[in-house]
């Protein structure tokens, strides 16, 4: 018999998400992802200087700011012709690599781990560690005040990490969980690297169209350095060891395959190495259909112009359904018919794409990643990456990055001195079109701008959790969330927790996702890509 | 909320179930099983942290905040029972921790409500919706229980809290997303609150996002004057915002580190001439310091690192009630400034009228406008 679980608020991501699932003899048949939040960001940047988008629309989310700002930066200067300097490309990468490292230890720990142990089994700690036992009284006092709220109530599962009959012991509990508060300082100290550069965070000020605003002195880059060494440190030997431990834990051997969302992932790609962005750390490219072994490496024009919006199954009437964003209308229509989220769903040539850290890691294929992977018995047909491998691929990102920031910090260092800003990016030119395509914690994120009259015309962003988070499209294809969660086993239909494991093992962000694009009122048919 | 008895009564049925399920280990369930049988007593105070139409930066901020730490004001001080982004419970289980808080405040343990983000009023509220609401909806011919509003929920919370708190600039002022009202019906917490319980207190915190001191600052200051910490109760005082007066009474301009370099008349124009030895006044590139109220150049942020003018970019005004919309643009120099003993605007006219008392804003950048030549090669006013 059928039954229909409706789980609102979906906690521990950013912003307001329902899933409903359909769970037929323990298994999920079938899923809906709805973001349940709109605003409306885009339309009020309309008539605004074209300066200003950068400003509102890092506000579009408080956990992405960076990306969304170093988007709209990176379309600005497309706009307005910027030659970067490359010390401003540099910052520019150094402060995303920082916030990459900020955004997956806080997604790991903070939002994700409770998933999988057992905090009130730290008050069980048996070992002889000072600091373990000091958090061990901690906790015996919340339950001795009678006050366990924040950890209870939740989802039960006889599998959490540390509870009685479940993986590990208490003592393993108790190491993760002082890692939790640890990782609460460290990515605190990742946020404190990029103010260095760029002021504050949330909403940052250090990027402008055409640079940045701080010059690299010996001072500031060293002081970014001393703590990029001292995260690499710990995201080494304490986050990518933890991921290693839960991915090896027997009862989540299911989840390793367990949450495969259809096999398609899309990465525009991250971090430029020249000053033209044509090679990247983080490279461009696509697979379709599980196909991991043959990536696909098409331009970012040619992806742009692939992309369409459907919304046959969203809240905006149908005059915007099929349209490619740099066309795209969005008129809100609550109440629709079978309408069912404010995301609509991108697709790209007509199909569903994962985007987000796994996406990148497959087309990126590195040694060490790719071997993992092998070693978690996952290059063996049928080509399956559920929930654990999205979280891998996210802990590998960061040590891949907390190795390379410092590098980069270095090449910075030896150009003290040199400019940091195009001053063309203040010539505002009266009509231009301009795009930034950057992957960012969450995956591939476009922001697009037509300046008109010297001011905004059209603002538009497409966002990674607009991509995942979708719901199904006019063909009737689900988003990639939805078909991650049909085929998981939910043995307990009160307790779903490997629906919410496997929704949040993508990370979803539904501020951003949840978007408006302005109706192009002008005619615009085609944008200049450069 | 209705039926509170009833609540606290399936609340201690829910509480033996967890117990039980949780299988915990001899010695501690008298422990833990007590905690679930009676709503905290540890006298902690309670907080339910709602978030409306906001982007968590607010929630991401406080994760900055430093003394006291996270870990500390979560673990030792408060009794964090709602929080959607950090806490344990999900769907069922996170409204359970609501439902009994509200239970609790019924019999005596009052809570603070915190709101992230304003309250979207058009379309019935269903602009944003959290929770499960009563009754059921069809979608895709699936009948599915009915969305629950932000709107909805403030209406039960906010009568049953001893006070809310509206966290951020778009909570305590629309912000960002009030500059979309006429879409959404984005509204202000204390404009809302103020029709579903007239009587009820409503602390404003501005900034966008707040600051972790201004918030943790904020929620100890309403703590202790509503008689839930030490330290003398009743004394809350409230600037015309409804904000607390520590944090936002000074004015960016008068307390700026680049003040001097506004006296010197030395204005940044291109950011590959910064000097280092006399940092340059971002007045020109649009800084709204000398309208900004709020402590930002002597706090500054994330655990002192820096501050928007720190790092070479100008203030854009995000704690003033005014953001967004009245501020912009953010990169324009401000056209028209009128200040206590300072006044000015872009013309000659306003300087003229503004006469003698024409110090800060006026007499200097109006100066450099009517007497000196700017320099052709952008040397930044090239007074040294």
């Amino acid at each position: 018999m059928a039954e229909i679980i409706s789980i609102d608020p979906l906690t521990r991501i950013e912003g307001h998400l329902r899933i409903d699932v359909e769970v037929e003899g323990g298994r999920v048949v079938d899923a809906w992802s709805s973001g349940t939040m709109f605003r409306g960001i885009e339309m009020l940047l309309q008539d605004k200087h074209p300066w200003d988008a950068q400003q509102v629309t890092e506000r579009i989310c408080g956990v992405c700011p960076l990306v969304h700002g170093t988007a709209s930066s990176y379309a600005l200067d497309d706009a307005t012709g910027v030659k970067l300097p490359d010390n401003a490309r540099l910052i520019r990468n150094l402060t995303l690599g920082a916030n990459f490292i900020q955004s997956h230890v806080l997604h790991f720990y903070h939002l994700a781990a409770l998933d999988y142990v057992d905090p009130l089994a730290v008050a069980d700690y048996t070992g002889s560690s000072l600091p373990l036992i000091t958090l061990r009284d901690k906790f015996r006092r919340l339950a001795a005040e009678k006050d366990p709220y924040f950890f209870l109530p939740r989802y039960e599962s006889p599998d959490y990490i540390g509870q009685p009959g479940g993986p590990g012991d208490p003592d393993l509990a108790c190491e993760l969980v002082s890692h939790y508060v640890q990782a609460l300082e460290m990515r605190k100290k990742a946020q404190e690297a990029l103010t260095i550069f760029y002021g504050r965070m949330p909403s940052f000020v250090g990027t402008v169209p055409g640079g940045v605003t701080t010059k690299p002195t010996i001072s500031n880059t060293t002081a970014f350095k001393a703590r990029m060494q001292e995260l690499q440190q710990w995201v080494n030997d304490v986050y990518w060891q933890d991921i290693l431990t839960v991915a090896q834990v027997p009862e989540y051997q299911e989840l390793l395959r367990a949450g495969d969302s259809g096999g398609n992932y899309l990465a525009y790609g991250a971090f430029d190495l020249d000053a033209a962005g044509k090679d990247k750390f983080f490279p461009t490219g696509l697979i379709i259909g599980g196909d991991v072994l043959n990536t696909r490496k098409p331009g970012r024009d040619e992806i742009a112009k692939q992309i369409t919006e459907s919304v046959q199954h969203s809240w905006y009437t149908p005059e915007c359904e099929g349209l490619n964003p740099r066309e795209g209308k969005t008129e809100p229509e609550l109440g629709k018919k079978d309408a069912y989220s404010f995301l609509k769903a991108p697709r790209l040539g007509g199909r569903p794409m994962e985007v987000g850290p796994l996406a990148r890691q497959l087309v990126m294929q590195e040694p060490g990643f790719m071997s993992l992977v092998d070693r978690l018995g996952l290059l063996t047909e049928p080509l399956e990456f559920g929930i654990l491998p999205r979280h891998a691929a996210r802990a590998y990102e960061a040590v891949l990055l907390a190795a390379k920031l410092p590098e980069w910090t270095d090449e910075l260092q030896a150009g003290i001195g040199g400019d940091i800003w195009d001053p063309k990016g203040a010539e505002i030119p009266d009509e231009s079109y301009g795009k930034g395509m950057v992957d960012g914690p969450r995956g591939a994120l476009g922001h697009w701008i037509h300046i008109q009259g010297k001011t905004i015309g059209n603002y538009q962003c497409v966002v990674p959790t607009t991509w995942n988070a979708s719901p199904r499209d006019k063909s009737g294809n689900r988003g990639p969330i939805e078909s991650s969660l049909v085929g998981l086993p939910v043995p307990d239909v009160d307790n779903p927790i490997n629906v919410a494991r496997c929704v949040r093992s993508f990370d979803p962000c539904i501020a951003c996702a949840v978007h408006v694009i302005h109706p192009e009122h002008n005619g615009v048919k085609e944008f200049r890509i450069i | 909320m209705t039926g509170k008895s009833v609540t606290r009564r399936q609340f201690l049925r829910h509480a033996g179930a967890t117990a039980a399920m949780l299988g915990l280990s001899e010695a501690l369930i008298p422990q833990l099983a007590g905690a679930l049988q009676q709503l905290a007593t540890s006298g902690k105070p309670a907080v339910i942290w709602i978030q409306g139409q906001s982007c968590t930066g607010c929630s991401v901020s406080f994760l900055n905040s430093n003394y006291p730490s996270v870990a500390d004001l979560v673990i030792n001080k408060l009794s964090v029972r709602y929080h959607p982004t950090l806490m344990a419970g999900t769907g069922r289980t996170a409204v359970q921790a609501i439902e009994d808080t509200v239970a609790g405040a019924g019999e005596g343990q009052p809570f603070v409500l915190v709101a992230e983000g304003p309250v979207p009023t058009a379309e019935d509220g269903h602009y944003c919706t959290f929770g499960l609401g009563d009754g059921t909806k069809t979608v895709m011919d699936k009948t599915v229980p009915n969305d629950k509003t932000y709107a909805q929920w403030l209406d039960e919370l906010a009568p049953a809290a001893a006070a809310v708190i509206a966290n951020g600039n778009c909570a305590a002022f629309g912000g960002i997303p009030g500059a979309n009202a006429k879409t959404t019906g984005a509204t202000a917490i204390s404009e809302y609150v103020k029709k579903v319980d007239a009587k009820k207190t409503v602390i404003n915190v501005g900034g966008c996002p707040s600051h972790p001191d201004w918030f943790v600052g904020t929620v100890m200051e309403a703590l202790i004057s509503l008689g839930l910490l030490p330290g003398g109760k009743g004394r809350l005082s409230l600037d015309k915002y409804g904000r607390s007066r520590t944090f936002f009474g000074q004015l960016i301009h008068e307390n700026c580190e680049r003040r001097p370099a506004f006296d010197a008349g030395l204005f940044l124009q291109d950011w590959n001439q910064q000097d280092p030895d006399m940092k340059l006044c971002m007045f020109k590139k649009g800084c709204k310091g000398p309208v900004t109220y709020a402590d930002c150049c002597v706090r500054r942020w994330n655990s002192k690192v820096s501050w928007c003018v720190g790092a070479g970019a100008p203030c854009h005004g995000c704690a003033e009630p005014t953001f967004y919309q009245e501020l912009a643009p953010l990169y324009e120099p401000l056209a028209n400034v009128s200040l206590p003993g300072v006044s000015t605007s872009a013309d000659i006219a306003g300087w003229v009228a503004a006469g003698a008392t024409a110090v800060g804003i006026g007499a200097h950048y109006l100066y450099k406008q009517l007497g000196e030549k700017e320099p052709k090669e952008s040397s930044e006013g090239g007074e040294r």
